[in-house]
């Protein structure tokens, strides 16, 4: 047991007292704050260094890191004994922009030592995001982190528990949905062609007249693994144009139809004011496919593809607006996802906690330990004159004896401290048992 | 000892579906390598339970209805196991577990007397039976390929991706799939008609009688045929396929069920 947290001790530079758990936070997000604040309390890059030095000087804090992105900042800190940790980061805060506290306090939220914890984690795994389950917040908090390290503000126990926000993250990623589906309307182009066609290798596509978002759907679908790229358009020379940049092959619109059967994948964008395809074009271009299934992207509006074509077996339309209700959909599943991640993350706090409540009686557990080593070697010394020759058998007869004296002592206080470290005043059997083994 | 080990085989199905369902329902991916694990060792112990029986009666067990329903169970899992280690379709374990486990269950339970037909243990008519298990067990998978299939359609077609959407494979290969174990199922089932009427000539010679059995497997053979005979000429797939294919498995499952007149377990 000993060799266990005495090693988890040694991660921290602290030295073994310092292991009270004391964290406050207090930040502003898209959901507490304007952009007009957020960007007054953002924080550079580059002036974080400078921050987190004022930070460390501050009064009350003792280890401390600051994020700072476009949509939130946050300092999250570990105060000294009995001050409070998040009052001191709210002064902190207000001097370092040199603003009033009075004017950002009503922005600003702030919590305090298990509300704290579960904030990291929460923003570390993307579940406090505006889109929910994106992936950059996890870079941005390890950068916010290494700052930290760097700067020397983060050591301890805070280090402790970034540690656990990442290792939550990545459990919250891949245990729920919330980073599974799409949320943007080219992405979510993607992600139905892969749901009607499996792997997108070998599929070809086609771009029937030139937009941005059109480019921008073919560009994500040729990434994605598509074969070719054929491009129709009114006028040959733009097409050409196209086909040069995406490596496609430039098609002159009299053969659209010949093109059609070979495309498994079309989108749509031209400026046409009418249906470019109509219903009955559906099954002419099927049975020359041999029905292989096809699926139109129509992004023009007005639309170039008659919507009663998605009622014919093996042709899958979706136009701008189907898109986005995709888009909201999956936005919805994400959301639903999350709740499953908030109960990931509760579980979580409740076990870092129970560590941390631990290492809080593990200093005093290891010179306990000490203390009594101390004294059986003391009177062992005492008596070995008296004790004359030994044989080899007896020298170990009398350590394995008063080892287990020693432990056999142990035992009561040791349990009785780890099963109070998980109590709220666990301070005062702390004291108590440094006061009766007079511990210093 | 046989029966001891197809109980083994049991108590991993019941583990394989639990988590299988688990993965599918509340999407944790990780629960599924436990799933797998249950039934690949699932499938050795299963093996292991026929090649006993097969010991101790010096004959492949599945010429009563007991160890015939064992010997589906072993067949479905293969095929799932073979299915899965191309298409890694985690979705199909929800339409195959809970069969296997059952047809398992009512294998390992029953018990009594196992009263033989004689005509039953001449000669190779084993194989006749080995054959149609086997071709239904692929032809099961066509089966939930086409539901799935459907039920994937209509999520696409709805433009509103709700809980299915999410948890099913995607529709091409799912026809693959479906396409696949067709091709695989039907020449099974078509040899193991075609070993059971020689079996008959050879018995009765030419004055052996038709019974519902012999009749309903005429039908599903047709079906299966018309279906094959439509995809390689007038390129059918997709949701008709997936109709066809749910139909064939329909007149399969009746077929089965009819054991009256010759094909009777007296």
């Amino acid at each position: 047991m000993r060799s266990k947290v005495a090693s988890d001790l040694r991660t921290s530079d602290l030295g073994p007292v310092d292991l009270e758990m004391n964290f406050g936070l207090v930040g502003l997000s898209h959901k507490s704050a304007p952009v007009e604040i957020r960007e007054r309390l953002a924080i550079p890059e580059a002036a974080l260094p400078q921050a987190l030095e004022a930070l460390r000087r501050h009064d009350g804090i003792r280890e401390g890191l600051i994020l700072s992105t476009c949509n939130r900042v946050e300092v999250f800190a570990r105060g000294r004994p009995g001050g409070n940790p998040a009052d001191s980061l709210v002064s902190f805060l207000a001097g370092y922009h040199r603003l009033p506290a009075g004017e950002l306090k009503p922005h600003l939220y702030q919590y305090a030592q298990r509300d704290a914890i579960r904030h990291v984690f929460r923003v570390t795994a993307s579940l406090d995001s505006m889109v929910v389950g994106e992936p950059q917040i996890l870079g941005q908090v390890k950068n916010a982190y290494a700052a930290a390290r760097a700067a020397g503000t983060a050591c301890g126990l805070l280090e402790e528990v970034l540690m656990r926000a990442f290792s939550v993250a990545k459990k919250v990623r891949s245990e729920t949905g919330i980073a599974q589906s799409a949320v943007s309307i080219s992405y979510a182009a993607v992600e139905l062609a892969r749901k009607i066609f499996g792997s997108l290798e070998g599929k070809h596509m086609l771009l029937v007249g030139a937009g941005k978002m059109s480019e921008l759907a073919a560009r994500h679908l040729l990434r994605s693994g598509a074969a070719s790229l054929m491009i129709v358009n009114r006028s040959l020379e733009r097409a050409e144009e196209l086909a040069e940049a995406f490596g496609g092959q430039a098609v002159p619109f009299e053969r659209l139809f010949d093109s059609l059967a070979h495309a498994d994948i079309v989108i749509t964008s031209t400026g046409a004011p009418h249906f470019i395809l109509k219903k009955e074009d559906g099954p002419r271009i099927l049975a020359r496919r041999r029905n292989r299934p096809m699926f139109f992207i129509d992004i023009a509006v007005p639309r170039d593809v008659d919507p009663e074509l998605n009622k014919i077996d093996n042709i899958f339309l979706y136009d701008i607006d189907d898109l986005q209700q995709v888009v909201e959909a999956n936005l919805a599943e994400r959301r639903h996802e999350a709740q499953r991640g908030e109960q990931i993350i509760e579980r979580e706090v409740d076990r870092f906690l129970a560590r941390a409540r631990t290492l809080e009686v593990v200093p005093t557990i290891v010179s306990l330990q000490e203390r009594l080593e101390e004294v059986r070697r003391g009177e062992i010394e005492r008596l070995r004159a008296r004790l004359g020759d030994l044989s080899a058998e007896q020298e170990q007869a009398i350590e394995a004896l008063t080892r287990g004296i020693v432990n056999k002592i142990l035992h009561e206080p040791i349990t009785h401290l780890k099963s109070a470290a998980q109590e709220p005043d666990s301070r005062k059997a702390i004291d108590l048992v440094r006061r009766i083994f007079n511990l210093k | 000892m046989s029966q001891f080990w197809l109980r083994v085989t049991l108590i991993l199905y019941s583990i394989g579906l639990a988590h299988a369902l688990l993965t599918v329902f509340i999407r944790r991916a990780k629960l599924f390598r436990v799933a797998l694990g249950a039934i690949s060792l699932a499938a050795v112990f299963h093996l292991v339970s026929i090649v006993e029986q097969a010991a101790a009666t010096r004959r492949f067990p599945i010429t009563d209805f007991h160890h015939s329903v064992s010997f589906l169970a072993f067949s479905i899992t293969c095929a799932f196991l073979i299915a899965y280690a191309r298409y890694r379709f985690q979705a199909l374990s929800v339409f195959v577990f809970p069969l296997v486990f059952m047809l398992t269950l009512s294998a390992a339970v029953s018990s009594g007397a196992r009263l033989e037909d004689p005509l039953l243990r001449s000669g190779w008519i084993w194989l006749h039976v080995l054959l149609l298990l086997a071709g239904y067990a692929m032809l099961f998978v066509t089966f939930a390929a086409g539901i799935m299939y459907i039920l994937q359609e209509r999520e696409l077609k709805s433009k509103k991706p709700r809980a299915f959407h999410y948890r099913l494979p995607p529709l091409e290969q799912l026809d693959d799939l479906a396409h696949k174990t067709l091709a695989a199922g039907f020449p099974l089932m078509t040899l193991g008609i075609i070993s059971g009427a020689l079996w008959a000539a050879a018995e009765w010679g030419s004055r052996w009688p038709l019974d519902p059995k012999i009749a309903l497997s005429f039908v599903t053979w047709l079906i299966y045929l018309g279906l094959i005979f439509s995809r390689w000429t007038a390129g059918w797939r997709g949701r008709k396929a997936a109709y066809f294919a749910i139909a064939g498995f329909l007149a399969t499952v009746a077929t089965w069920g009819a054991n009256s007149g010759l094909h009777s377990f007296k």
